[in-house]
């Protein structure tokens, strides 16, 4: 099943529609790798950084880190071997948009990863790919098999005398191995625990050396930027959050799907005018903007730009652009339930607060979509998940209780509802 | 060094440390300064995941936790805090809400850090309205512990401790999020040379070891602090005392000996003071070449008129004296004086051996052999090889262990003799050649010190009183020598100030007696030269 | 022995792109589902000599990752996502039909051995819901009778 092209396209995705731009060939057809080439042969790693740095790309993993200064934090120097780390985990509930790069674009990535690798000093690179992506990860060893064959990667690159090997590293299940630490973690072969920190993965990363972990799409924008200078990507999106980013619409709505556009696209743009609203003549009960571990806003304040400036001041972010629309049928309450059996069932288990936290949750969760709670266990949600935010190893717990928090703040309503009428007063929402 | 202040207290601390550490190393956790946590022990891997341990530190808006976060010059440090306090109840609250709450029968009742900790930070009451989870009960983990997987807190420290201690790795974590479990291997069993300190760092009951739970509950034990005798390491321990009955050892933490371990072997050894094989009785042998009990007066008595008798027709050179490795260094101090002012010279002490390993145990099957060395005992093979040219009539006996198979084996060689004399603890086949025996305290019975294999001197103090007759060897050998009417001796025995005399007798003794050795011990002044060679001398 | 001499070369070969040898643990692990489906606790022990590793650090890992399995399987997975996106496109409907065609509940396996039936978290189809994975394969925008026709085909 062929995975669909973006509704809107725009520089990352352009040419995705089209088979061969997936193959080294057809890639190299719409002058790809020619900005690697240039990089290698003539410029510095410090000026690759400083270049990075000045566009104000922020990564597209969820956390919206700038990416510059994350490789600025890699030492110099090279008496250890430095590596980089491809986040292709993508398990955001929600989010969908690497896969299409990962299938569609792979050299795309691999010619970031050279140009960021170069930047910063890096040996390796580990594609780590979520397990259940095997279509995508058979594209992208295929690309890795053709660029090495074509002199991208391996020994002495293009003659410029910088090496570079790239390993894909198939996951195996699991949501938190999203988490850079996890990751790691899981690289090395172990349960994807994350990491205390310090230490932080450029001093001790993967298999204790130096390292940078970036999300597919961000590695996307690298030649882009390197190509068409700083300013032109500032040009593009807010002055805060600039470029395009791929958002991912999913849920009710007419035309679920992808769609490339600027940072700082109103939500309500996206919702109505691009995905077409929510058919049937039904209106619009909330969204979540950002991936699942993004707080959901109301009907009412889907005016916003979509960058995380303009998200934070209603309590929500960007997070992997995952857009999740739900119509007035939707009972929040069963929505809430999904989500918190989800946060359980993919709580890795070792912090208290989340271990626990989670699970604890769901059952409350699930009382009250019964009809069983009581509003005491509303206000138990509030403070459970009080206990367990911004106090773990990880920001799985935040991730945790933000939705349900958003779910509180903007349908109290329908809590409030269960615990009234003892039942589930939405007949028509979307089957538990 | 850093200096960080921790509620308004300046400590100096060692570069590199985190909080939790720094304030371990000075002494004050959970003694000035009440840092609760779980998944943190002294001598593990950090963990940082129990997140009880979360403190706040000026500058750095979220809580951090102690035990991972490293100290930096001029740290600000609060464990008080309204934010602490609320941040511990919700780790609290949370841990226990899938807690069976089974402290009546719980065996760990009265020791436990959940029932510490919920008392001192837990919300007082339950806001949980499903069922707790349920989990296996009573799990057979291996030969020495059982396992309450509903009690467990997942504070991973007895799986950190199979992996970096002894290095087994038996246990691990399986499952993830709340559905996670401690199981071992299918098919495997928890079974390593040091299994049961996983029951001594599991801070709730999950973990017990099948040796003591259910015999007594903890709070009728009084802690007497003593040291392992099991083999010359002299891992410190505490004797958990009741009723006159030591019911286990407890690793004492002491950094330069054992860290906060003890092997099983050594554990389980405890049972060697209250064991039915103690010799409970004196004896003598009558004419017709029978042991029959005695009373301890007579016994002596009748070992006294046997050597004088000789001293008197044959002189000093046809005694012999085997030293006790296992006795006090005031008891062999005592026994070296005997010996010197009656003139004997052939004296030795015989060490049993065992297989040692790279942790704790050590090669060297007794407590005090390098005490005994250091009193100028040698090896009891000069002893043993005069007695087999015929050159001695009488020997003195300290212990049996002359019967290990690396000196005889058998007591066969010493029926010969005119004079067997035997001091000991526990009843061996030294009945079968001995013409007077005595029996005489353990170190759990007696005051004292001991020196282990790496020449450090450590203190013993009775934890409990034999329900027999029974004194210190030194205390005996008083009497005898008094008896013999050797010059020093008057029948009067003080341990303390035997042992303030160690220091003037023996260069190596040099201010180290039963006083100022204090409760974690002190190195010998000088350390015999080449006497051991087998310890694994640090 | 579960690990032939072939799979161990692979495994092997595996172990050379990563610094440390552990980190070929899940390429390992994946290559014995490819031919074995689970893992058994002889297949640990054989793969904790390999890796140097104890066997229980072997179970752990394979007890964490939802697509590693200690006992048999089906011959094919068969996943419904159930997740917020998948959710409110229906799937929890499709998976309840599947489970009365299949016959079986969600983590069980038919009784021939053909199919494990089960439900997944997001598998990154958001859009193209509901959906299932059977092995590698993705199936989006499914209805029911669609689902049915493809489970059917399973060999």
């Amino acid at each position: 099943m062929g995975l669909k092209v973006p509704y809107v396209t725009n520089y990352l995705t352009e040419h995705c529609g089209d088979d061969a731009f997936a193959t080294l060939e057809g890639y190299e057809a719409k002058g790809g790798y020619a900005t690697a080439r240039k990089v290698l042969r003539g410029s510095t790693p410090e000026s690759v950084i400083e270049l990075m740095k000045t566009s104000g790309l922020q990564g597209r993993g969820g956390a919206g880190f700038l990416t510059g200064l994350k490789w600025s934090f890699m030492p110099k120097g090279a008496e250890k071997p430095k590596y980089f780390c491809v986040n292709a985990d993508e398990s955001e509930p929600g989010s969908f948009k690497d896969r299409l790069l990962l299938e569609r674009a792979p050299h795309k990535m691999l010619e970031g990863i050279l140009i960021g690798a170069f930047a910063v000093g890096a040996a390796k690179t580990f594609i780590y790919i979520r397990g259940e992506y095997a279509e995508p990860a058979k594209q992208v060893q295929r690309a890795i098999d053709a660029a090495y064959a074509k002199g991208y990667l391996g020994k002495n690159v293009l003659g410029t005398g910088f090496s570079h090997d790239v390993v894909l590293h198939r996951g195996a299940g699991a949501y938190i191995c999203g988490e850079e630490t996890g990751l790691l973690e899981s690289l090395e072969g172990k349960k994807g625990q994350p990491r205390k920190k310090p230490p932080f993965p450029a001093e001790h990363g993967a298999f204790g050396m130096p390292t940078t972990v970036n999300n597919v799409e961000t590695f996307c924008h690298v030649p882009h930027i390197l190509a068409n200078g700083a300013e032109w990507f500032r040009g593009i999106g807010t002055e805060k959050s600039p470029g395009t980013t791929i958002f991912g619409v999913s849920g009710h709505v007419a035309r679920p799907g992808l769609y490339e556009l600027p940072l700082g696209t109103r939500l309500d743009e996206i919702v109505f005018e691009h995905a077409g609203g929510v058919p049937g003549g039904r209106k619009v009960k909330g969204v979540i903007p950002g991936g699942m571990s993004m707080p959901i806003l109301p009907a009412g304040q889907l005016d916003v730009p979509m960058a995380n400036e303009f998200l934070r001041e209603r309590k929500t972010m960007l997070g992997t652009g995952g857009i999740m629309v739900m119509d007035e049928t939707t009972c929040m309450v069963r929505a809430s339930c999904v989500i918190s059996y989800f946060f359980r069932d993919e709580s890795c288990g070792q912090c208290t607060q989340c271990r626990e936290g989670t699970g604890w949750l769901h059952k409350i969760v699930t009382r009250l979509e019964r009809g069983a709670g009581s509003l005491d266990d509303i206000a138990l949600i509030e403070d459970v998940c009080s206990k367990m935010e911004g106090q773990t190893i990880c920001a799985f717990s935040d991730a945790a209780v933000w939705p349900l928090q958003g779910m509180l703040r903007h349908f109290r309503e329908d809590f409030e509802l269960h615990v009234r009428h003892q039942k589930c007063p939405f007949p028509e929402s979307f089957e538990l | 060094m850093a200096q960080i202040t921790v509620d308004g207290e300046v400590i100096e601390v060692a570069a590199g440390r985190t909080i939790l550490q720094a304030l371990d190393d000075a002494g004050l956790l959970m003694n000035g300064v009440d840092v609760p946590h779980y998944c943190w022990h002294p001598k593990l891997t950090i963990d940082g995941s129990c997140r009880l341990c979360q403190v706040e530190v000026e500058g750095i808006p979220k809580l951090q936790i102690a035990c991972n976060t490293p100290v930096k010059d001029g740290m600000v440090v609060h464990t008080k805090t309204e934010r602490v306090k609320r941040a511990r109840e919700g780790v609290m609250e949370l841990l226990l809400i899938n807690h069976p709450l089974d402290c009546p029968i719980c065996d760990q009742a009265g020791e436990c850090k959940l029932q510490d900790y919920a008392y001192e930070y837990g919300v007082p009451h339950s806001r949980t309205k499903e069922p707790r989870r349920a989990a296996k009960k009573r799990v057979d983990l291996g030969p020495t512990i059982v396992f309450d997987q509903e009690r467990c807190i997942l504070c991973r420290r007895c799986v950190r401790f199979c992996r970096e201690v002894p290095g087994t790795g038996e246990l691990a974590v399986f499952e993830r999020g709340d559905r996670s479990v401690i199981e071992t291997f299918p098919g495997t069993a928890l079974d390593n040379p040091y299994s049961m300190n996983v029951a001594d760092i599991c801070p709730v009951g999950a973990l017990t070891t099948k040796d003591f739970r259910f015999k007594i509950r903890v709070w009728f034990l009084t802690d007497v602090p003593g040291v392992c005798t099991g083999c010359s390491n002299g891992c410190n321990v505490h004797l958990g005392v009741a009723n006159n009955k030591v019911y286990r050892y407890l690793p004492r933490r002491n950094d330069a000996v054992n860290d906060t371990w003890i092997c099983d072997a050594g554990r389980m050894s405890y049972a060697e003071i209250g064991a039915e094989s103690r010799l409970k009785n004196a004896y003598l042998r009558n004419e017709r070449g029978v042991l029959e009990t005695a009373a301890y007066k007579s016994a002596i008595e009748r070992a006294a008129a046997r050597l004088r008798a000789l001293l008197e027709a044959k002189g000093p050179g046809v005694i012999a004296a085997l030293a006790s490795p296992h006795a006090t260094n005031e008891d062999l101090l005592t026994l070296r004086r005997l010996l010197d002012a009656a003139g004997v010279q052939n004296a030795g002490v015989a060490v049993p051996h065992w297989q040692p390993d790279a942790l704790l145990v050590k090669a060297e099957r007794a407590a005090n052999a390098e005490g005994a060395r250091a009193l100028g005992f040698p090896d009891a093979h000069v002893v043993l090889d005069r007695v087999r040219a015929g050159g001695v009539d009488a020997l003195l006996v300290l212990g049996h262990d002359v019967l290990d198979p690396a000196y005889l084996g058998d007591p066969a060689a010493l029926a010969s003799l005119d004079t067997v004399i035997v001091l000991d603890t526990h009843r061996s086949e030294l009945e079968r050649v001995a013409h007077v025996l005595l029996p005489v305290r353990v170190a759990a019975e007696k005051h004292g010190t001991l020196t282990n294999h790496a020449g450090r001197v450590q203190r013993v103090r009775p934890a409990v009183e034999p329900a027999f007759e029974a004194y210190a060897e030194g205390e005996v050998l008083a009497r005898l020598g008094a008896l013999l009417q050797l010059p020093g001796f008057d029948g009067k025995w003080d341990v303390r100030e035997t042992s303030r005399a160690l220091g003037t007798s023996s260069p190596a003794f040099v201010g180290v007696d039963v006083e100022s050795v204090g409760e974690q011990g002190r190195p010998l002044a000088t350390v015999v030269a080449g006497a051991s060679g087998t310890g694994g001398r640090a | 022995m579960v690990i032939t001499p072939e799979l161990r070369s692979r495994i092997e070969a595996a172990m050379r792109s990563y610094p440390h040898k552990r980190g070929a643990l899940l390429p390992a692990l994946h290559l014995v589902h490819e031919q074995a489906g689970h893992v058994t606790p002889e297949t640990a022990r054989e793969l904790a000599a390999l890796f140097d590793l104890r066997p229980a650090e072997v179970m752990e890992v394979v007890h964490f990752y939802n697509m590693f399995y200690d006992r048999p399987q089906g011959r094919h997975h068969v996943y419904v996502c159930t997740n917020l996106p998948c959710s409110l496109r229906g799937a929890r409907g499709l998976l309840r039909a599947l489970e009365a065609h299949l016959g079986i509940e969600p983590g069980e396996t038919t009784q021939d051995g053909r199919i494990t039936l089960g439900h997944e978290e997001c598998l990154g189809a958001c859009a193209y819901a509901p959906m299932m994975r059977i092995d590698g394969t993705y199936h989006e925008d499914l209805d029911v009778e669609e689902a049915k026709r493809i489970l059917d085909a399973l060999e």
